[in-house]
Formats: C-alpha cells, sequence, structure tokens
C-alpha cells in the first residue's frame, strides 16, 4: 500500500494528464477484488452509472484510528477546470492546489469543515498554500475568477474509500469484517446532505456487493462561459 | 322616364348630365383616397403605438439588464462572499445599500433569500416572515431556467418594482439575489423622451383601471383616462381612442404583470394624439374638397359656354322654322358654322326654298283648277289614266253676253267675262262642285269627282238655280242657261305624262253640253236630264220633251229646273201639271185636246214661246201625220 500511495504522489507530481490517466487506470484494474472487500454499483433514477460518488465505510473512532492514514493529496488547475473534480482524503491530509494554467487563480472555500482562501496565484506559486484537512466533511472549492470551476473534497475518517468509476463501481478492500455501516456521497444525490447511509455485513473472505439506486438533482453548476475556452491569456 | 329627363333647356341637361357623371366620380374618388389617408394615419399612429410600447418595453429590459449586470458582478465579488459566508445580515445590508446607492438608480431595492426560503435581507425592509407567492414564483421560475435568472413585476408600498432573480454561488449556489427598480414617474418620463408618446402606468383590478401609478399625463387626464379606459382581454389587442378635452388620443394597453398572479394587474398605456397625426389628413382633404369645388366651376362654366354655343345657333334656326311654319319662306338662316348646326341651317334654307316653290305650285294650281282638283293632284302621286265614277256634270253658258260686249273694248270684256265668270265658279265651289273648265264664256262643273259625295246631284241643282238667279242679278242684259246631266264617265289625269290635265269625257259629258245649248230653243234657263231629276228628287221640275240628240240612240226626257220642293209655289205646281196633262195628249196625238191645253197653257204661263214650239208642231202634225213608230219623241239632227 505503502508503494501505491509513493505511486501516487509521484502520479500527482506528473504533469502530463495523459499519462497519468493512463497509469491511474493500470492502479485500479491492479487493485481490483481483494479478500474483506465492499463492492458498491451506483446508478441514478434512471439506471445511468453515477460517477464522481465517494463510497466510504464508517468505522467506529478507535477503529477508525486505525485506518487513518493521512496522505498527501492534489487538486490541479487545468484548462480552468479542477483536476480531479471529486477527490476523497483522509482527514489530517494536506491538499496542494497547483496552478497549472498560464493564468491566475483564486481558490476559496467557504464550506464549514474546511473554509480558506488562497488570493490570485500563478503557476509555481502553489508551494506554500497546501491546506490541512483535518475535519471529516465536503468542501466545495471555487475559484473566484471562474465562477464554473467547482471540485469537491470528500474529507473520510479512514483511508476505507472509493470513488466510483464510470460504471458507478467503487470497491473498498481490506476492511475488517462485521457488520458495518458505509456512507455514499454524491454532489447531486437527491438525499438530506447528499449523503445516502447504510449497514452492511462484511465477510471474513469474498465481496459484499451492494447495488444502489437513487435519484438524483438537477445539475445547477453554472455554465462555463464560452469565451473561457480561448486560450487567448495563455 | 322621359317626363324625369325631360328637360327645358339643352343647358339644364348639359349641366345635370354633367353633375350626374362628375359628382359620382369625384365623390368615389374622394371616399378613397379619404378612405387610404385614414387609413394610413390610423396605420401610421398604431405603428408608433407599437413602438412605442416597444420601447417601453426595450426601456425597462435595459434597465433589468443593467440591474442583472450589478447583480451579476456583486456575486463574484469575493467580500460580499466573504461576508455571505460569514453569516451576519448586518454587514450584507449595508453591503447593498452600498450597492443601491452606486447603481446610478438602476437599482432601487435588493433582497437576498436563502436557499432554505429565508429572507437573510431585504432594502425595502418589507419584513417578509416567509416569501410571498409571487416572490416564490419568481425564484421558481428562476431555478427552472437554464440561464437560472427571472425576472417579474411586483407592487411594493403601492409602486410596481421590476424584479430579477439570480443566484449567488459559493461556488455552489446558497442564496436568491433579487433586485429591482420602481416603474414610476421617473421611468414613464424617460420612456416618453424616447417615443415623444404619452406613458402611463396604470393599476387594474377585476378589469378596471383603479389608479395611475405613474403617467406623463396632467391630473386632469389621468382622471379621464381612468373614467374611459376599457381593460378587457381583447382591448390588449386593440388601439382605444381616449378622449381629453378636445384632444383624441390613440391608445395601446401593454401588460406588465401577468394574469396568473393576481386580481390586480399593472398596465402600461401609451397614448399618442389622433388629432395631431391627422392633421395632414384633415389639411388634404380641404385641400381635395377646393379642388373639386375648383373643378366643378370650371366644367359648369365650360359646360354653360358649349351649352350657349349650341343652343343659340339652334333657338336662330327654330326661330326661322317658327316663321316658314308662318307662311314667311323667303327668310334665311345664316349658316356660321360647318358643323351640325350648320347642316341644319343649310336644311332649313333648302326647305324653305323647296316649301315656297310648292306653295308657288299649288298656288298656282289653285288658280288654274279647282283647290279640290289641286288637292287631288297634290296628294296623290300624278299618273296617267282614270276611274269610272259617275258624277253630275253642269254646262253654264252665258246667254247675251257677246251682244252685251259688242260695245266694250276687248280689255273691258275679258274684265267683265272674269267676273261674271268668278260668280259662277264661286257659286259652283260654294255648293261642292268643282270647275272642271271654261270654255269661252261657258263653265264645265262637276258634282261627285274627285271627291264623291252623297248629295253631288241635288248640289248641282242647286247650284243651277243659284248661278241662274246671280246672273240675273248681275246684269239684266245677260242670263244664264244650264245644262245638266248625271252619268258615268270616266275621270282622272288626261293629257300627256309633261302635260296633265283632270278631267272627266265621256257620253254624258256630252249629254249634259247638248241640254245646254237645247235651252235656247225651248226658251228655258235650263234643262236637266231624267237621270239627273231622278238622282235630284227634293226639286220640282217640268217636263218639256223627250228628244233625240246627235250621238245617242236612246231617246232623252228633258226636264226644267223650277224650284226646290219646298219651295214651289202652287201656281208652279199647278202649271207643272197643266203642262203634263197637254204634253201627254200631245204624246197621245190627241190633237184637239194638245191644242187646246197649250193654248190655254199659252195664255197663263210666262214661257209663251215653249208653248207655241208644242202649238207649231200639233199643227204640223195636223197637216201630215207622224209616223206609225212616233212616240213623241223630238228628233234634233244637227248638233
Amino acid at each position: 500500500m505503502i508503494l501505491l500511495k509513493q505511486f501516487c504522489q509521484w502520479l500527482n507530481k506528473c504533469s502530463l494528464n495523459a499519462v497519468r490517466l493512463l497509469l491511474a487506470s493500470f492502479m485500479l484494474i491492479s487493485s481490483q477484488v481483494q479478500a474483506q472487500s465492499l463492492r458498491v454499483e451506483l446508478r441514478d433514477a434512471d439506471g445511468v452509472p453515477v460517477t464522481g460518488a465517494v463510497v466510504e465505510v464508517l468505522l467506529p473512532e478507535a477503529l477508525a484510528a486505525e485506518y487513518r492514514a493521512p496522505m498527501e493529496w492534489a487538486v490541479d488547475q487545468v484548462d480552468k477546470e479542477f483536476v480531479p473534480e471529486v477527490s476523497a482524503v483522509v482527514a489530517g491530509s494536506e491538499v496542494r492546489f497547483p496552478n497549472s494554467d498560464a493564468i491566475l487563480h483564486h481558490v476559496y472555500s467557504f464550506s464549514p469543515a474546511k473554509v480558506f482562501n488562497i488570493p490570485l496565484y500563478g503557476q509555481g506559486d502553489n508551494v506554500d498554500f497546501a491546506q490541512m484537512f483535518d475535519n471529516p466533511g465536503v468542501i466545495e472549492i471555487g475559484c473566484n475568477i471562474h465562477d464554473w470551476m467547482l471540485a469537491y473534497i470528500y474529507v473520510g475518517q479512514s483511508r476505507l474509500m472509493a470513488i466510483t468509476d464510470e460504471n458507478g463501481v467503487a470497491i473498498i478492500n481490506d476492511i475488517p469484517a462485521g457488520e458495518r455501516s458505509y456512507a455514499v456521497w454524491h454532489a447531486r444525490l437527491d438525499t438530506p446532505d447528499n449523503v445516502l447511509q447504510n449497514d452492511i455485513v462484511i465477510p471474513d473472505s469474498g465481496v459484499a456487493e451492494v447495488q444502489l439506486q437513487q435519484a438524483l438533482q438537477r445539475d445547477r453548476r453554472i455554465r462555463r462561459a464560452p469565451s473561457s475556452s480561448q486560450e487567448r491569456y495563455r | 322616364m322621359s317626363a324625369i329627363f325631360a328637360f327645358r333647356s339643352f343647358r339644364t341637361r348639359l349641366l345635370v348630365f354633367l353633375l350626374a357623371l362628375l359628382g359620382p366620380v369625384l365623390g368615389v374618388i374622394f371616399y378613397y383616397v379619404n378612405a387610404n389617408n385614414t387609413e394610413y394615419t390610423e396605420e401610421t399612429i398604431n405603428r408608433y403605438l407599437e413602438l412605442g410600447a416597444d420601447v417601453f418595453d426595450y426601456t425597462r429590459q435595459q434597465q433589468v439588464n443593467t440591474l442583472q449586470a450589478i447583480i451579476s458582478s456583486l456575486t463574484w465579488d469575493f467580500g460580499f462572499r466573504s461576508a455571505y459566508a460569514a453569516n451576519d445580515p448586518a454587514t450584507l445590508y449595508d453591503a447593498a445599500l452600498n450597492v443601491l446607492d452606486r447603481s446610478m438608480r438602476s437599482a432601487d431595492s435588493l433582497m437576498i433569500v436563502a436557499m432554505s426560503g429565508d429572507v437573510v435581507i431585504d432594502t425595502s425592509l418589507q419584513g417578509f416572515a416567509e416569501l410571498p407567492a409571487q416572490w416564490q414564483q419568481l425564484l421558481d421560475e428562476a431555478d427552472a431556467s437554464s440561464q437560472r435568472e427571472a425576472e417579474t413585476i411586483v407592487t411594493i408600498d403601492g409602486q410596481p418594482f421590476q424584479l430579477i432573480a439570480l443566484p449567488l454561488y459559493l461556488p455552489r449556489q446558497v442564496a436568491w439575489i433579487i433586485g429591482g427598480f420602481a416603474l414610476d414617474a421617473a421611468f414613464v418620463e424617460r420612456v416618453e423622451e424616447t417615443i415623444v408618446s404619452e406613458v402611463s402606468i396604470v393599476r387594474v383590478s377585476s378589469e378596471m383601471a383603479s389608479d395611475v401609478i405613474a403617467s406623463t399625463l396632467g391630473q386632469d387626464q389621468q382622471n379621464e383616462l381612468l373614467a374611459q379606459l376599457q381593460v378587457s382581454p381583447d382591448s390588449l389587442s386593440t388601439i382605444q381612442r381616449i378622449r381629453y378635452a378636445d384632444e383624441e388620443f390613440s391608445t395601446l394597453l401593454r401588460r406588465l404583470t401577468g394574469p396568473e398572479y393576481s386580481e390586480e394587474q399593472t398596465y402600461a398605456v401609451i397614448q399618442r394624439s389622433y388629432d395631431e397625426n391627422n392633421v395632414n389628413v384633415v389639411q388634404f382633404q380641404r385641400l381635395l374638397l377646393e379642388f373639386y369645388l375648383l373643378v366643378l366651376v370650371v366644367s359648369l362654366i365650360a359646360v354653360m359656354f358649349l351649352a350657349r354655343s349650341f343652343s343659340r345657333p339652334i333657338m336662330r334656326l327654330a326661330k326661322v322654322v317658327s316663321r316658314i311654319e308662318q307662311g314667311d319662306y323667303q327668310i334665311k338662316a345664316g349658316v356660321t358654322s360647318a358643323d351640325e348646326v350648320g347642316q341644319l341651317a343649310t336644311s332649313v334654307n333648302s326647305m324653305a326654298t323647296g316649301l315656297a316653290e310648292k306653295e308657288k305650285v299649288r298656288d298656282l294650281l289653285g288658280k288654274v283648277v279647282s283647290p279640290q282638283i289641286a288637292e287631288e293632284l297634290l296628294s296623290h302621286p300624278v299618273e296617267l289614266g282614270g276611274e269610272e265614277r259617275e258624277v253630275t256634270i253642269l254646262f253654264a253658258d252665258i246667254r247675251g253676253f257677246t251682244s252685251y260686249c259688242e260695245s266694250l273694248p276687248p280689255a273691258e270684256v275679258l274684265q267683265e267675262l272674269n267676273k261674271v265668270l268668278s260668280v259662277i265658279s264661286n257659286i259652283v265651289e260654294d255648293e261642292q262642285g268643282v270647275v272642271d273648265k271654261y270654255l269661252g264664256d261657258a263653265v264645265m262643273a262637276l258634282f261627285g269627282a274627285p271627291i264623291a259625295g252623297a248629295k253631288d246631284a241635288d248640289n248641282a241643282m242647286a247650284a243651277a238655280l243659284r248661278i241662274i238667279a246671280a246672273l240675273e242679278s248681275l246684269n239684266s242684259a245677260l242670263a244664264a242657261c244650264v245644262g245638266v246631266h248625271t252619268g258615268t264617265v270616266v275621270a282622272g289625269n288626261l293629257g300627256s305624262s309633261n302635260r296633265l290635265n283632270y278631267s272627266v269625257i265621256g257620253d254624258s259629258v256630252n249629254l249634259a253640253a247638248r241640254l245646254e245649248s237645247l235651252t235656247r230653243y225651248y226658251n228655258v234657263s235650263n234643262i236637266v236630264s231624267a237621270a239627273s231629276r231622278a238622282a235630284a228628287p227634293d226639286f220640282l221640275y217640268r217636263e218639256i220633251d223627250k228628244v233625240m240628240v246627235a250621238g245617242r240612240k236612246q231617246p232623252v226626257q228633258i226636264f226644267e229646273l223650277l224650284a226646290r220642293q219646298s219651295e214651289a209655289t202652287p201656281d208652279e205646281i199647278a202649271e207643272v201639271d197643266a203642262f203634263s196633262a197637254a204634253l201627254t195628249a200631245y204624246r197621245a196625238q190627241d190633237w184637239v185636246a194638245a191644242k187646246s191645253r197649250f193654248s190655254d197653257l199659252q195664255r197663263t204661263c210666262d214661257n209663251r214661246a215653249l208653248c207655241q214650239i208644242f202649238l207649231d208642231r200639233i199643227e204640223q202634225f195636223q197637216e201630215q201625220a207622224p209616223e206609225s213608230s212616233w212616240q213623241g219623241v223630238f228628233m234634233f239632227d244637227k248638233k
């Protein structure tokens, strides 16, 4: 796992998106289905797989501490969009907000779990702006210059988290067996606080499979300004 | 029809026709031009009004856009975002007032409503515990739209407010910002400046205009507007006319608030003076009417001149024709032109000449022949040939004329003759007879030709008596001897085709002449044939003799006409009877009795010579008895 973490860190430093995506796919394939796993498949009301949902296995505080493994994470800004859009980090992790664009960004959050504000900064200015995410919760990250830029950082209690892929599937391995509960969060999940919480029995060996279907709220995000794609000021 | 168009003069007729033609034509032209102009004016006004309403909307929309820009910029302000995130309404309220202050009157009101529906701040301080339906509807509408914004018009403190709603992102939407501006006097004045039309905003409750919220009109006009404005679903699509004192305004309505919101609605009223726009049309109308009047007057004058140019020569001609009618054939119509009237004048002149010639012929004819024959000749086509008809022929000769004339110069002879012949002719014509010809001092007259009458023979007898009496009274030296016979003749035009003579021919004519000549022999004033006696039985006759004249195979019984039966004296009748008895004895060859009777008669009767003729014959027969075939007929061998 440590190796994997290091690999991820390396990936974050990688500026070539294509290479990074390719390697990420490899990583996902190699980390599939091990003993004591939870496989959640999320679909919306129309049966369409929901991607970008965070699934977290909720452990008692004592047990959670064992699985708390703070990590270093980065949410990049590429072509006036946050990459990735949805991140899941363990409480106590430090997240950096590098700027890969040639223009300045103003990253902020007014989310109660983490209020911060990094006024206008450019490429390479991001070194000192790493933020510590101590409290579990969902932090909505915006850019004051580009209103449509929106990223979510899900701060979980432990590392037993995963984000649904393009098939709406999230797999969490290495879960202590027994009766557990898990939470599913998605920005548009049509539930209180956009969260869905269920109990599940994790077997000693094998995979607990859950298939969920839940309606989504209408996408109320700001549309990207049409002229923003132009590279005039790059 | 003819009574309606029976005009006393040509001028009236022309005038009426001109008016009948020109009137409708001008009327129709005026109607169409006027209708088109009125329509155009109305279209123009309506277009102005539509434009005004569009400008009203546009101005409102522009201000909405400005408001939108201000609020949109506000949501981007990191300070404002921070203030909202800080959850400090007092700070937000100050910030909002600051925005209104800097909006240069584009924004009059600002409200922030959290996604939960709680009112965070309201610069109008309306104290909403929860959002009224109309406001919530605005937010729902914005939430449903892809642009995530919406607008509406609401009433705040009796003032219509244009509201817009925009989302506040942090970076996800956390609230709605509702901005508004008043549709007040300042606003309508701004619109009026652009469209140069009166602009009002009117509140309407249950389809009744209840009050004027803002208006560029004066107070009196506002009251009139409320009184006259029609508000119904139909009135939105129609242009109304509203009268302010002496000016009429075309009026267009635009609804500002939708019907779905409440019973109470707000309308924009755009008005434009109809009269002001109609000034040109009225002016054009007047100009057109003046032009028509001019056309009419000029046409009337032209027609009068035309009529005069026609009627004057025609009136002159009529006068000439009237004179011709009275018999003045010498008058000449002046030919002044080569047109139809000129041709007519020429024709009238020719006619006068023709009539004069004809009259001359008739006059001459009447003198040469009797008026009846002249009439007969003139009234029928003159052609050779004739017809058989029964006529009574009268021959009258003047006995003693030759001796009477012996001492007179020839010119006076003719004068005397003409005088006597005139007397005879007049009597003949007076008795419906016709003088056929004069033969020296004799007259031949016809009764029954060319026109047959019922009493031709009677007329002839009357004429004979009158002629005899007239000549006796005219001159004691003269006496008439008359022969009358009634018989069949051929009457017609005799002669050649170049020279004709209406007359009668036949045996009867000869006999009448012969009878006239016998009067000398018998010493009587007239001799009438038996045929004539039979044809005129109302007269008293004395049978004279039975004679055989030359050229006739049958003997003729001859009589002397004495008087009308009604006028005959008893002596005359007795003498006629006595003579008849003597004649009977004579014919019976009772010579003694006959001689005695004639001798008796000779003593009493006037005509002793007549009796002597028979006494001589009796004496002769007593010496030498007549042939056995003798029937009392006396033979006249010589003509």
